[in-house]
């Protein structure tokens, strides 16, 4: 067996405990178990905003008010925005890497693991308080997700619901900095001997770059939240003109976070495409160098564009933020480009992972094609505001986000249980998603640009009515489909096949350990002479295929 | 399917058509790239679903390649960028005199307004939905104001729409080339009755504009007591 030393910190007690119960979840400092635990609060905080959304659809489905008042209504679609984008989106990723980001870099934990564990419980708290606010009088926020100042200071939005939002989501700011500063650590500092940097997997790649995208974007919503916090309770001005404050200081602030945020959310999602692909194409990610400068290519561009959310305020240099925001259309097609040049004369087997992974790149185009016409000032000013920005931010939220998301749940479910989930259900899982998403979302552009606004409870205008029915039947469409996931989750967990430790034949470390892996993450590890350690190490001893030829007799510290 | 997306309204107005021929080469290119690259990835797929166990050749990458589709997506973003530029200038344009100049205040939840130098003054509400009248075929300036928090002027067949932000005053022209009713609204959400944020444009002859401004102006005069 060829194994080297491993690069082991000092283990915590928790590490020799056998896994398992609810005591032992409370208090691990374990990176898997922290990883777990972020998966299925985000995963909950999902379905719960996923509810909200069907709660939308419903409303919408004809003019006038049905279900609900104006108020519930704008309380609704406020939460819904809130729980999927401050907290769901970027910690669910957040848990996939906690997971795997140690062991595809050969470490037997992260580099601060107590910290790690405070960042998960500061989520959580944070959630909570958030959640709480459907409790008080007066209810949740309703002042949309962004909260553009003055509408969400004291004078013009009541309640303690606001300040429960602002305060939950400044916690969940900071377990995001927290949680950061760890797993860049980690990345850097905890690499066994060979992973260098150019050999780490794609994944980890994407949540290195998304993690220092939190530590630079994150500071900016706590300051906005604060400034916020401070006007709506201590009297601060701000954002009141009658006092030399500035409502367009909130939108810089708040976008200055708000773009960079979507790649937070969106380059580990990447970076599960770059392993998913590659493995059912059974050949090395095509431009692996490319790949790498892209994520860093798009993490650059995305601080110099927030603007381009602000381009119908008539306050912004149009001309930069416009150019800025076109050329991250670059780095962005040289991804798709190279996973193209993956499956290109490839070996291509359709596993539910590898489906969710096309779909994840169909969507993804026309999320980022619909992206480059807002990118341009005048159509902006057109179709800003409406539905069809609605739907280009769900082709790449939903779309994006959440292909990704179930490619890396129907990918490493087998490592983390054992067992595989049925690929059965996965197809009707993949089926029914895809043609629900499409109907839900691709109608909402044309009543876009026929000029439906976003945020409307209720609508005078008949022609729009059929583009809304169809909406409404995709997203209970799509809600049928997450049903038929938690099912596949369910029997699964139970009853699944087993998988071993490579049931893929994957490329990087995590394949190498067993399925679930020991708490110290590896018995044994192989040398790292590649980007794909475990498909050299399964390929061992054939000089055609792996590049250095790994003898077990040789000196492990070779490196 | 992109071409579908194509059905942006016609505009109504001298900026708007600038936009609306943006918006078609802009959905021109965007179909090319779409039925290319889902056709690669669609193809791929087919052609290359495995077969047998044997590996398949193991490439890494092909520099020129690379090169290639990095060099080509930042040609077409160029060339947009140019034409963006070129209809941004003609929609932004506000290098002559104006014929009308009318400031629209922006409040919770209505508009309101008000013919500079006349007196005419439309206020609407909630209830009652107020009529911005203007004269087709003339430059009319929009003052925009906001009374309280972030609205949006928006009349969907312009193919333009602005932030109407307190303690900023927002110039921009509006000329309509046909006369007609047409549907506009806020589209910054607002706070509680947002949606009922409506107005409309009755864009109408000179002879009609000039009328319906006298008649106006005496009902604003004698509205006022004291002047
Ligand atoms: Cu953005
Ligand atoms: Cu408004």
């Amino acid at each position: 067996m060829a194994t080297t030393e491993l690069p082991l910190p000092a283990l915590p007690e928790a590490h020799h405990e056998e896994p398992g119960g609810i005591v032992d979840y409370l208090t691990t400092v374990d990176h898997k178990k922290i990883g777990i635990l972020y998966i299925f609060t985000a995963f909950a905080v999902f379905l719960a905003g996923g509810v909200l959304a069907l709660v939308v659809r419903w409303e919408l489905a004809s003019p006038g008010l049905q279900a609900m008042g104006e108020n519930t209504y704008n309380q609704v679609f406020t939460m819904h925005g809130t729980l999927m984008i401050f907290l769901f989106a970027a910690q669910v990723t957040t848990g996939l890497g906690n997971y795997l980001v140690p062991l595809q870099i050969g470490a037997a934990d992260v580099a601060f693991p107590r910290a790690n564990a405070m960042s998960y419980w500061l989520y959580l708290f944070g959630v909570l308080i958030v959640v709480s606010s459907f409790f008080v009088a007066g209810g949740p926020a309703a002042v949309a997700w962004t909260a553009y100042a003055p509408l969400s200071t004291r004078e013009y939005f009541q309640g303690t619901g606001m300040d429960l939002w602002i305060i939950g989501l400044a916690v969940v700011g900071v377990a995001g900095i927290l949680g950061a500063v760890n797993l860049v650590t980690t990345i850097f500092r905890m690499r066994m001997p060979g992973m260098t940097m150019f050999r780490m997997p794609l994944f980890t790649w994407g949540v290195l770059v998304n993690q220092l995208l939190i530590l630079f974007a994150f500071p900016a919503l706590t300051v906005v939240f604060a400034l916020l916090f401070l006007e709506r309770n201590f009297g601060a001005q701000f954002f009141d003109p009658t006092y030399g404050g500035s409502p367009i200081l909130f939108q810089h602030i708040f976008w200055f976070f708000g773009h960079p945020e979507v790649y937070i959310i969106i380059l580990p999602i990447f970076g599960i495409i770059n392993e998913v692909i590659p493995v059912f194409s059974r050949k090395p990610l095509f431009g692996y160098r490319a790949m790498v400068f892209a994520f860093f290519g798009i993490a650059a561009l995305s601080f110099g564009v927030w603007a381009h959310h602000m381009f119908a305020t008539g306050l912004v240099y149009l001309p930069y933020f416009s150019i800025m925001s076109l050329l991250i259309a670059v780095p962005t097609g040289i991804k798709v480009f190279n996973w193209i040049g993956t499956m290109w004369r490839g070996s291509i087997t359709l596993s539910t992972a590898m489906l969710m992974s096309l779909g994840f790149i169909v969507v993804f185009l026309i999320g980022g094609i619909t992206g480059i016409f807002l990118a341009s000032p005048p159509i902006d000013f057109a179709v800003n505001d409406t539905y069809y920005v609605v739907a280009h931010f769900h082709y790449i939220m939903v779309g994006g986000l959440l292909y990704g998301m179930f490619a890396g749940f129907y990918f490493w479910f087998p490592k983390f249980t054992g067992r595989l989930l049925s690929e059965r259900l996965g197809r009707w899982h993949f089926a029914t998603f895809f043609i629900g998403f499409n109907l839900t979302f691709f109608f909402q552009f044309l009543v876009g640009l026929d000029g439906m606004p976003r945020r409307i409870a209720d609508y005078e205008i008949e022609r729009w009515t059929s583009a809304n029915v169809l909406s409404t039947v995709g997203a209970f469409l799509t809600g049928v489909s997450v049903l038929i996931f938690i099912w596949n989750f369910w029997v699964s967990i139970r009853r699944g096949k087993r998988a071993g430790d490579d049931p893929w034949e994957g490329n990087s470390l995590e394949w190498v350990t067993s399925s679930p892996p020991p708490s110290h993450n590896f018995h044994h590890l192989p040398e790292v002479h590649s980007e794909r350690p475990a498909f050299d190490y399964r390929h061992r001893g054939d000089p055609e295929l792996a590049p250095v030829k790994t003898d077990p007799e040789r000196d492990p510290d070779r490196g | 399917m992109l071409v579908a997306a194509g059905c942006t309204p016609q505009s109504v107005t001298e900026e708007g058509r600038a936009v609306y021929g943006l918006y078609n080469l802009f959905l021109y290119i965007a179909a090319v790239v779409f039925v290319v690259v889902s056709g690669l990835v669609i193809w791929s797929v087919i052609r290359y679903r495995r077969r047998d166990d044997e590996l398949p050749k193991q490439t890494h990458g092909n520099n020129r390649l690379e090169l290639t589709w990095t060099l080509i997506p930042t040609v077409i973003v160029l060339v947009l960028f140019v034409f963006t530029m070129q209809a941004q200038n003609k929609v932004l344009d506000q290098s002559g005199d104006a014929d009308v100049n009318i400031t629209a205040t922006a409040f919770q939840w209505s508009w309101r307004f008000a013919y500079e130098g006349t007196g005419a003054e439309v206020v609407g509400s909630p209830e009652s939905i107020p009529e911005m009248v203007v004269p087709v075929g003339q430059t009319i300036r929009v003052k925009l104001l906001s009374a309280d928090v972030v609205h949006s002027f928006y009349v969907p067949q312009t193919l333009f729409k602005r932030q109407a932000i307190p303690g900023t005053e927002n110039l921009f022209d509006l000329t309509f080339e046909k006369t007609g009713l047409f549907h506009g609204q806020c589209t910054q959400f607002c706070g509680l009755q947002h949606p009922d944020m409506v107005f409309r444009v009755r864009v109408v002859s000179q002879g009609e504009y000039q009328s319906w401004l006298a008649a106006e102006t005496r009902r604003g005069a004698a509205g006022q007591p004291g002047t």
